[in-house]
């Protein structure tokens, strides 16, 4: 988030796009139903009838798969009404022509078109936000989950350099990560593209400063993204696997590929705290350490590092994760000497210049959001408030390319998928709470009553949901919740798979797949 | 414009336009409130938040009044308290519940039994048993041997039988000993101060292992050559079996205590050797061991034998003849552990003889009972005069007795009936009259002689903090009481360690627990039958037992232990009569607090209200409602409907309901927020009474929200988790999950060993092991393919010090960038 959590009470407009924080990040979907009630203005981009949809002021019902079209379209109007910010885009940011020229088609009735969204309600949200005041756009994996991830991210972007919503409490651009520690992840490096503080690869100083303090040479090779793993497991190329606290074989895209992918691969590694689906295909397990069982931090989505504390014994022999990567590399002849989880971030302050004034000490009580760059620093409530981490905000323009998997004659429905609020992923952790169960007993596939009237469906029917790639089974829910022709269900039932069905193509920049959206055929069992 | 008043003659500065509860509590000043929260009170206030205004006739209350520049405010005065007392009294008036279970109550030791057993309910043994241990070491042989006081008042009798409470316990200590459970119990910092126990039996055991505990250096004096006193050599292997004992001890012993054995005092060394080695307190644990002879002619014949040193002779293997047939003389627990152990000795007939009817027997019946199955026969009302001998057997003449007149307090004591003399021929008599701490005196020196002995022999000390008449010198178990249950024994010293603590340390005594207790009935007779309304009859496991007439065969333990199924159903039968908001009621800390006494002024007597469990998370008992309306009022989601259906003349709601909306996210503030235990949470079901908790502040393991926890732990268990309203960037909001859904910690389906493949099977393994196969198997894919056949996936649910690590690894062991987590998943 450029922002935090806290700013929704300063937040004028909200506009929400491919994010249910009801169910996803419940605490902050509250503090946006109480800046609602005080009176801020709500805008929800959702095909889904959520609880924030009907509680906003205008509920867009996009078809899935065509936010890049709906954004343009918006700033089309915006540009042509002239109500974009002149001097922020004139003082902050380059290469506003290009947008210019590219929005340029995107005409409201163009949009309508594409998007479902009648021309007038276009008009009334790009006067909304675009209107003076603290905007704020939330997004989710309703975004990012797309073949065309990135691209909807930076129009994202476009729109609110272009209203000048940036680098203002109550404004900004949101995104709500998922995980607890995604934001962490990739700052400590955990991608095949970048070292920790998001180094590149290519001969920068920071990458001699890491073989300097790593004392070794570091390979330059890029390296493969997790999706793209298990096409090379089937050509050849990866052999061994090391899998730490995931579980692809449910997880990932496509499952029966991966499944078979971990089948084929020479050896598996996999530490975690469950013998998960995954670790079945294992040939070692480690047994990791729960976050109650160990000391370490967790940044969140606002870039808040925060503490986690050793509460209780791990069980077993069971260790924090951290001392087996200490173990495991001094087995293999790297020499490494920490004793405590406090001695690896003292490591990872005196390397990333965004967590250089934070140490456990200023931690104690509460988090601190990076950059921090020193000691005395109280941390960034709001990112680019001057200026942008590349000095000017650059506006890079994409064009709309439509879902890769379109409805045809044979797969005629779209499928979507969302989280529920009492499960987390696929419940090897919130499944192991009874009342859990209770509460959420299974997943529904929702199906509209229209739909349900054509296709014959009553409520609680038994439906067999197939894609190209595989079937799931699910009862049916019939809810106007579900756009016409689209079918949504949780994905966090072990009992159903949904990831059986999703697609993994993947995108050209991130590579994430196109998880939300995928062609399947309905069948009454 | 800020404003200045005064509180309790001190000048504050504040904010204009807060109420004088704002501006006195964020001056730090204490007002009493039950039911102000999020700046709202409830429809029927408390009225406990009443302050004196100067030129104010009547009191104000502090938060419904704005405080004005210049007011003079008193928050404390005998009137003041008085007011809150009436309103106290009232509110409590209508309260209806247990804080503590009456099985807790009656328990010697205070043990948290609804808590145990509510562990075993849950399936966490270990956790049981730490929770035991802090208030009884011994769980193993009071698990065998308790009279169990209270199973006497458990609440289900009135439903069918009481809850087999002490066969539970056994079971979990059983259960950590077969799955060598190491229960990792914390010892304080060391002090420094030595402690001499002398002693080494379940006293002077307890004793040490609360004083080590403490952090104190502790040595026990024990003068066998083995730990346990009477438990090794009072009580024979049937009832508790040897390697339990050795097994318990060692337990106790490995909190840090050392011990040197076959050391007697009085012999081997004295009170003044203790202080010139300088040990700062003594515990004296010595026992009753010396017997109370059989005083009639005769008795120093050989094949007369006494009690204690007949048992002990058993322990310790000293062979006797005791011939076919024999007599135990006295009624007490101890003669009827002499009277099994014979039969075990191959006596064919054992005979008690004592001098009332079997009801007025000291022995505990159900050792009675026991002693009867296995074929103990009794000669009751009948007393010995003397021993003689027949042709090389005894000759036990006695005489009949019959219950005497009333004396002034009404007990009838037996007298012999004149010329009613009649015998028994027998090979043996043991008798068992009691047993003394000692002779008349204690040997060893100067400050033994001041050692005060009361004319039963035992020591003297204070019943208040167990000191004896010599400074420095405490004195805990039979050796002051006389024979005892063991579970008295552990209460007296666990108290004497705690005083003993407070005298070398000069730190105050942990104080005692409040005795303040609201009660659904403090007799059966008073507790209403309907609050057992739609409990279904389930009988009681029955303890697995090796039948009588093959258990007197040997000396092998007679009660088997329950299975964990069994245990489970009996855990399952508790009807958790205490309060689970103990903890954290604020109605008994201000009834407390303000000293009301409510066994005057009144509580509930029976339930108004049924118990409502159809909220997945929450239960709701509202006959624990005050009607502070906090869970509507800390309702994020106004997904709560509490009404009222009048207010009576003493200004109490009436005829409460409440409902939980459809759009409650079951995320439990509420539960949280509440007063009393009106509502909790289903998960938590183990009452935290005076035990200590830990609370240690985390981050939510699910969502990138990074939700603020506050973990409650005890032991080595989270008990539950909340979250704490000042902090960012939730301030006390939580999901479902953040509150609930943590149960995953102490799931049995955690790995706890590394697992390797062997023939297409995952078995456990070392870590050693484990690490050596993933290094040579990376290391030969490396020399194979190169360092980029090997990928690494790390974990956005772990650390950022182990996401960092796990790149590091990758980019320095294997060599390869191929690091990558789900962020794009």
């Amino acid at each position: 988030m450029t922002n935090s959590i806290a700013d929704t009470k300063f937040t004028d407009l909200f506009l929400m796009i491919g994010s249910n924080p009801d169910t996803s990040h419940p605490t902050i979907g509250l503090r946006i139903h109480q800046a609602v009630e005080r009176g801020a203005k709500l805008i929800v981009v959702d095909p889904r009838k959520t609880r924030l949809a009907t509680d906003a002021d205008e509920w867009v019902r996009i078809q899935p798969g065509t936010d890049v079209a709906f954004l343009n379209g918006l700033m089309h109007i915006i540009i042509k009404e002239e109500l974009w910010d002149k001097k922020f885009v004139a003082e902050r940011t380059e290469d506003f022509d290009d947008v210019v020229k590219l929005v340029e088609k995107y005409t409201p009735e163009y949009v309508e078109e594409i998007t479902t969204i009648p021309a007038e309600q276009l008009y009334t949200v790009a006067r909304m936000y675009a209107a003076e005041g603290r905007h704020a756009i939330f997004h989710g994996m309703g975004i990012t989950h797309y073949v065309t991830g990135t691209d909807r991210v930076k129009s994202i972007a476009n729109l609110a350099m272009l209203c000048g919503k940036m680098g203002v409490e109550g404004g900004g651009c949101n995104p709500l990560r998922g995980q607890n520690n995604v934001q962490g992840a990739c700052d400590m490096g955990a991608l095949f593209n970048t070292l920790p503080g998001y180094a590149g690869l290519e001969g920068s100083d920071m990458f001699e400063r890491y073989e300097k303090a790593w004392k070794t040479k570091l390979p330059r090779r890029p390296g493969k993204p997790a999706t793209e793993v298990w096409e090379n497991i089937f050509n050849g190329s990866i052999r061994g696997l090391y899998i730490f606290g995931e579980d692809p074989a449910v997880a990932d895209p496509n499952i029966a590929h991966v499944q078979s992918g971990l089948e084929k691969c020479d050896f598996v590694v996999v530490q975690d705290l469950f013998l998960t689906e995954t670790a079945k295909y294992a040939d070692v397990v480690l047994p990791g350490a729960s976050f109650a069982e160990k000391d370490g931090t967790f940044t969140n989505t606002e870039r808040r590092v925060q503490r986690i504390r050793k509460a209780v014994n791990p069980p077993g022999e069971a260790r924090p994760d951290w001392q087996i990567f200490r173990d495991l590399s001094n087995k293999m002849g790297y020499e490494l000497r920490y004793e405590s989880a406090e001695d690896v971030f003292e490591e990872i302050r005196s390397l990333l210049p965004q967590y250089k004034g934070i140490s456990y000490a200023r931690l104690e009580e509460v988090g601190l959001q990076w950059p921090v760059p020193t000691e005395d620093h109280p941390g960034t409530s709001v990112l680019h408030t001057e200026s942008f981490t590349r000095g000017k905000g650059l506006f890079i323009p994409e064009e709309y390319i439509p879902p890769v998997e379109p409805t045809d004659a044979e797969y005629p429905m779209y499928f979507t998928t969302g989280r529920d609020l009492a499960r987390y992923n696929f419940s090897s952790m919130t499944g192991k709470t009874a009342e859990i169960a209770e509460i959420s007993p299974e997943a529904f596939a929702e199906v509209n009553p229209v739909d349900a009237e054509r296709l014959g469906i009553k409520e609680l029917d038994w439906l067999k949901l197939t894609s190209r790639r595989g079937t799931v089974k699910l009862r049916a829910n019939i809810t106007d919740r579900s756009q016409v022709g689209t079918i949504f269900t949780t994905y966090n039932h072990l009992d159903a798979l949904v990831n059986f069905l999703t697609l993994d193509a993947l995108d050209r920049l991130s590579r994430s797949p196109e998880y939300k959206l995928c062609a399947i055929k309905v069948e009454v069992v | 414009m800020p404003i200045t008043l005064e509180i309790n003659g001190s000048e504050i500065v504040a904010e204009a336009g807060l109420t004088i509860l704002d501006v006195a509590q964020r001056s730090g000043i204490h007002i009493p409130t039950l039911c102000h929260v999020n700046g709202k009170n409830s429809d029927v206030p408390c009225g406990l938040c009443v302050v004196e205004v100067a030129g104010q006739e009547k009191f104000s209350r502090s938060c419904m009044t704005v405080a004005i520049d210049g007011m003079q405010i008193t928050t404390d005065s005998k009137e003041l308290t008085q007011h809150r007392q009436d309103r106290l009294a009232v509110i409590s008036s209508t309260h209806f519940g247990d804080c503590k279970a009456p099985c807790n109550l009656t328990c010697p030791g205070q043990l948290n039994v609804q808590g145990y057993i509510a562990h075993v309910a849950k399936g966490e043994y270990a956790e049981a048993v730490r929770l035991i241990m802090e208030r009884n070491p011994f769980p193993f042989s009071v698990g065998r041997v308790c009279p169990r006081f209270c199973e006497t008042r458990c609440r289900r009798l009135l439903v069918d039988e009481p809850v087999s409470i002490n066969h539970l316990k056994r079971f979990v200590a059983d259960w950590c000993m077969a799955n060598h459970v190491d229960l990792k119990i914390k010892r304080e910092k060391l002090t420094g101060k030595r402690i001499a126990v002398i002693g080494g039996g379940p006293g002077g055991l307890t004793g040490a292992y609360y004083l080590a505990q403490k952090g104190h250096n502790v040595t026990i004096f024990e003068a066998n050559p083995k730990l346990g006193g009477m438990l090794r050599y009072g009580i024979p292997d049937y009832k508790i079996p040897r390697h339990v004992l050795d097994y318990e001890t060692n337990l106790i012993m490995r909190m840090g205590i050392s011990v040197r054995l076959n050391q007697k005092w009085g012999v081997d060394f004295n009170l003044q050797d203790l202080k010139d080695q300088g040990y700062d307190a003594t515990l004296l644990a010595t026992g009753a061991g010396v017997d109370q002879k059989l005083d009639v002619p005769g008795c120093h014949l050989p094949r007369v034998h006494h009690a204690a040193q007949y048992l002990r002779d058993i322990a310790v293997g000293t062979k006797h003849e005791f011939g076919q047939t024999a007599a135990v003389v006295g009624g007490n627990n101890i003669a009827m552990e002499c009277a099994r152990s014979l039969l075990r000795q191959g006596v064919a007939n054992v005979t008690v003889i004592f001098h009332r009817a079997q009801e007025e027997m000291p022995a505990n019946q159900r050792v009675i009972r026991e002693a009867t199955k296995e074929g103990i026969q009794f000669i009751l009302m009948a007393s010995p005069v003397q021993v003689s001998d027949d042709n090389g057997k005894m000759k036990l003449d006695l005489v009949r007795m019959r219950l005497g007149e009333p004396n002034e307090r009404g007990t009838r004591h037996p007298e012999a009936i004149p010329n009613s003399s009649t015998s028994i021929t027998v090979d043996t008599v043991v008798s068992s009259l009691g047993q003394m701490a000692c002779d008349g005196s204690f040997q060893g020196g100067e400050l033994e002689n001041g050692l005060a002995i009361s004319p039963k022999n035992t020591i003297k000390a204070s019943p208040r903090d167990f000191l004896t008449s010599v400074n420095g010198v405490y004195a805990v178990g039979d050796c002051v009481s006389g024979t005892r249950t063991v579970i008295q024994t552990v209460v007296s010293a666990r108290k004497a360690a705690n005083n003993i603590h407070s005298f070398v340390t000069g730190e105050a005594k942990d104080p005692a627990d409040d005795r303040f207790n609201f009660t659904r009935g403090k007799s059966f007779e008073k507790v209403s039958m309907s609050n057992f309304d739609g409990i279904a009859i389930k009988l009681r496991e029955k303890m697995p037992t090796r039948p009588p007439e093959i258990a007197v065969q040997d000396f092998d333990e007679v009660k088997l232990g329950f299975s964990e199924q069994m245990a489970k159903n009996e855990a399952d039968r508790c009807l958790s009569c205490g309060c689970t908001a103990f903890d954290r009621c604020d109605l008994k800390k201000l009834d407390i607090d303000l000293k009301v006494n409510i066994n005057k002024t009144g509580m509930g007597l029976k339930p108004v209200y049924v118990k409502d469990e159809s909220h997945p998370v929450i239960s709701v008992d509202l006959n624990k409602c005050v009607y502070c309306m906090r869970c509507v009022h800390s309702c994020d989601y106004d997904a709560l409907e509490l009404t009222q259906k009048g207010i009576d003349k003493n200004f109490m709601a009436t005829g409460i309901s409440l409902k939980f909306k459809d759009n409650c996210v079951n995320c439990g503030n509420c539960v949280d927020h509440c007063s009393t235990g009106a509502l909790n949470k289903k998960t938590s079901i183990v009452p935290l009474n005076y035990e200590k908790m830990q609370e240690i502040r985390s981050t939510c393991p699910y969502c990138g929200a990074g939700c603020q926890l506050l973990l409650k732990v005890k032991g080595d268990t989270l008990m539950e988790v909340s979250s704490e309203d000042h902090l960012a960037p939730n301030y006390g909001a939580l999901c479902v999950k953040g509150r609930f859904a943590h149960n995953f910690v102490q799931s049995k389906e955690r790995l706890t060993k590394p697992l390797v493949r062997r023939h297409g099977q995952l078995v456990e393994t070392t870590w050693e092991n484990a690490f050596n196969v993933i290094a040579k198997n990376f290391f030969d894919i490396k020399s194979m393919y190169g360092a980029d056949a090997i990928a690494g996936f790390s974990c956005a649910r772990a650390s950022n010090e182990e996401n960092y690590l796990m790149q590091k690894f990758m980019r320095t062991a294997i060599g390869t960038n191929n690091i990558d987590h789900c962020a794009r998943l």
